[in-house]
């Protein structure tokens, strides 16, 4: 049944992905002859750590912050009181929000001139939180958006799955604090663990968040991508595609790596 | 959005891999010859063609010009004018890259607002069609030796884009705090330095951080005159020690201390409009009137006129060569040029953008549109503007002084 989806899904990415892996070998450039060369690897060799490490660190942050916020919203919706419905519908709403919409919207919130700060008068005492040097509005945009996704996909599984083994505990005698440990946390471990995947890679790649609301310098990968893209010098384009390289090998890694721990989990079917 | 377009035309690209290996043997500059010879053979050929001008999206008063007024206008003379707004243009230009290399013939840009460093890299690609302006009645209203029309960034024009529009680097300050406005660039610096945190600058490559930049080292370098406008590297080596010196002395006196910059001028014009930083700067000084009139400025908002004079420019209407309405597009650029549509456009109520038409060589009737029109109540006239107004650098300098802006002043290495 899904087979056609899939299909369509391949031919787009993986003729995407040949095209830029191509382009950042230097086999389609805009002028001159084609030729097999790693320059454009060569070229960005001095930025690409700070880019790789800041990259992997708002994307590990965002993880953590959307996980932990996602779970704790998943396990007060499940217990079903008004405000579990509440909750869910707050989840539910923030959905369909585009990123960019929500990054422009912290920028007004948590700018040094934004709602926050004028509503609290700090007078220029307001922290860097947009445009900082930890990436705070980056790693709270990307948290706020995620952590509604990691709700509802662990409420799922949550409602489906555990109900009957956290009713049977509770029967047995299990407190609250143990029935978190011993059933809520184990049996919604393999959804977290693929969503926490699914989050990595997206705030992995995606450039909108971290352009709108981080600073000029360093710069994560894929912002260091489109820069190199849009520049107006023609050996740019090469670049730009061997920095895609760069983060589509790191979401590979990432992806590769959830798959091994899922691999070993027994609750995984 | 952009993006994910990109990228399924990206993979659109690659399912065709080996149609492209053999196209990408076109991605040379190609011969650019319109194949029209003659005025009546272009408005001929342009009735009922659909022209998509792209041009920069983020200046309501232009979209609204080109909506209202250019856009009507083309109706009349049988042309079909669609406004298509980009972020930057260097996407209009990445487009027709593109195009070039999958080999299209009818690509979707007929017409782009360009100057600078992007008509230099996609002359230098054979993206735009050339020799055709010679072709617009209009163009003779034009002064065919005025410098700013005949070379654009350094880059010889060649007939390859029509003008549209002058421009004057302009930098703008809040007369209500700062008391005692410099007089000279070197003076503003100073200034910033005596007021630490309250001046800053776009980051380069953003086109205003780019030309303020480019002001400094005219500065630095005692004037502009001591500056070569073509690139090369031995100059670029003497001159610019001292730019990047002083950028980096005045750096810790900047908003947040020169850690980091507003990467667009969008930025840096927010955080003046939030009265963090007491100056803003634009190459579309047009602009100050109405932002000061709608409250988003300060009121008492002034232009800082600079003893040296500061950067001039002129933009332009460039035809890709990818594009299938080439004659449509040479409509719409004549009509651009006409001294109704130049007037409308100077009007400070609808764009204020300085015409690029020599009033010499305009009748009675025409010139009178132009003395007609009203006086800003921000912005000084063109005549004062543009006084001892200072030429562009060759496009060429400008990616050689953003990277190292980038790497000496941004990174600090």
């Amino acid at each position: 049944m899904a087979a056609p989806a899939v299909l369509v899904a391949t031919f787009v990415v993986g003729g995407g992905m040949a095209t830029s892996l191509a382009q950042s070998l230097g086999l389609f450039p805009l002028v001159g002859p084609p030729s097999l060369t790693v320059a454009a690897y060569a070229a960005q060799a001095s930025e690409l750590p700070a880019g790789i490490g800041l990259s992997l660190a708002i994307a590990a942050a965002s993880t953590l912050v959307a996980c932990l916020v996602g779970f704790t919203a998943a396990l007060v919706i499940v217990q079903g009181r008004w405000c579990g419905k509440l909750v869910a519908a707050l989840g539910t709403l923030t959905i369909p929000v585009p990123h960019i919409i929500g990054a422009a919207s912290m920028s007004l919130l948590l700018a040094d001139s934004g709602l926050l700060a004028r509503l609290f008068n700090t007078g220029g005492g307001w922290p860097e939180l947009v445009g900082g040097p930890w990436w705070i509005a980056v790693v709270a945009e990307y948290g706020w958006k995620e952590s509604a996704f990691v709700a509802l996909v662990v409420t799922g599984t949550l409602a489906t799955r555990a109900v009957s083994y956290d009713e049977t505990a509770a029967l047995l005698g299990a407190g609250r604090l143990r029935r978190l440990r011993h059933v809520l946390i184990p049996l919604s471990m393999p959804a977290l663990a693929v969503c926490a995947t699914i989050v990595f890679v997206y705030s992995l790649g995606s450039y909108e968040v971290a352009w709108l609301l981080g600073r000029a310098y360093p710069e994560p990968l894929p912002v260091m991508a489109l820069q190199l893209f849009n520049s107006a010098t023609l050996t740019a384009r090469p670049e730009a595609a061997a920095v895609a390289m760069v983060t589509t090998t790191l979401s590979f890694g990432a992806v590769a790596a959830a798959f091994a721990y899922l691999r070993r989990s027994t609750l995984w079917r | 959005m952009r993006r994910f377009s990109r990228r399924r035309f990206a993979g659109l690209l690659a399912g065709a891999a080996a149609a492209l290996l053999a196209l990408s043997a076109c991605s040379a500059p190609a011969p650019t010859h319109p194949g029209l010879t003659s005025w009546g053979q272009v408005t001929a050929a342009a009735k009922g063609q659909t022209v998509r001008l792209w041009m920069y999206g983020g200046d309501e008063q232009g979209n609204a010009y080109v909506d209202k007024t250019l856009i009507p206008a083309a109706a009349k003379v049988g042309v079909t004018l669609q406004r298509v707004p980009v972020a930057d243009t260097k996407d209009a230009l990445n487009r027709v890259l593109t195009e070039i290399q999958a080999g299209t013939k009818d690509g979707s840009v007929d017409l782009v607002w360009v100057n600078g460093d992007n008509f230099g890299t996609g002359k230098q690609a054979g993206a735009w069609l050339c020799g055709w302006t010679s072709l617009l009645p209009n163009m003779s209203l034009t002064n065919p030796t005025d410098p700013l029309l005949t070379d654009d960034f350094g880059t010889p024009v060649q007939g390859c884009e029509a003008p549209w529009s002058k421009a004057q680097f302009t930098i703008a300050y809040n007369a209500a705090t700062v008391t005692d406005p410099p007089h000279t660039l070197a003076g503003l610096l100073d200034w910033a330095q005596q007021h630490p945190g309250r001046f800053t600058y776009p980051a380069p490559p953003d086109f205003t951080g780019s030309a303020f930049t480019r002001e400094v080292l005219d500065s630095v370098s005692g004037g502009y005159k001591n500056v070569p406008l073509r690139f090369d590297q031995k100059a670029f080596g003497r001159l610019t020690p001292a730019l990047y010196g002083r950028l980096k002395a005045l750096a810790p006196s900047l908003w947040r201390k020169g850690q980091t910059y507003p990467k667009t001028s969008t930025e840096l014009n927010a955080l003046y409009a939030g009265g963090q930083v007491d100056f803003t700067m634009t190459y579309g000084p047009a602009e100050l009137t109405k932002l000061v009139a709608d409250g988003t400025y300060p009121a008492a908002t002034k232009v800082l006129t600079l003893q040296e004079g500061s950067l001039g420019n002129a933009s332009f209407l460039a035809i890709p060569a990818t594009s299938g309405h080439q004659a449509g597009a040479m409509v719409v650029a004549n009509l651009a040029l006409s001294p109704q549509q130049q007037a409308a456009k100077a009007d400070p109520r609808t764009w204020g953008q300085f015409t690029v038409l020599d009033t010499a060589r305009l009748d009675t009737a025409e010139r009178d549109l132009f003395a007609r029109l009203p006086q800003s109540p921000v912005v000084p006239d063109f005549n004062v503007l543009s006084k001892n107004a200072n030429p562009e650098l060759a496009a060429a300098w400008v990616p050689a002084l953003d990277d190292a802006w980038r790497r000496l002043v941004l990174a600090g290495q």
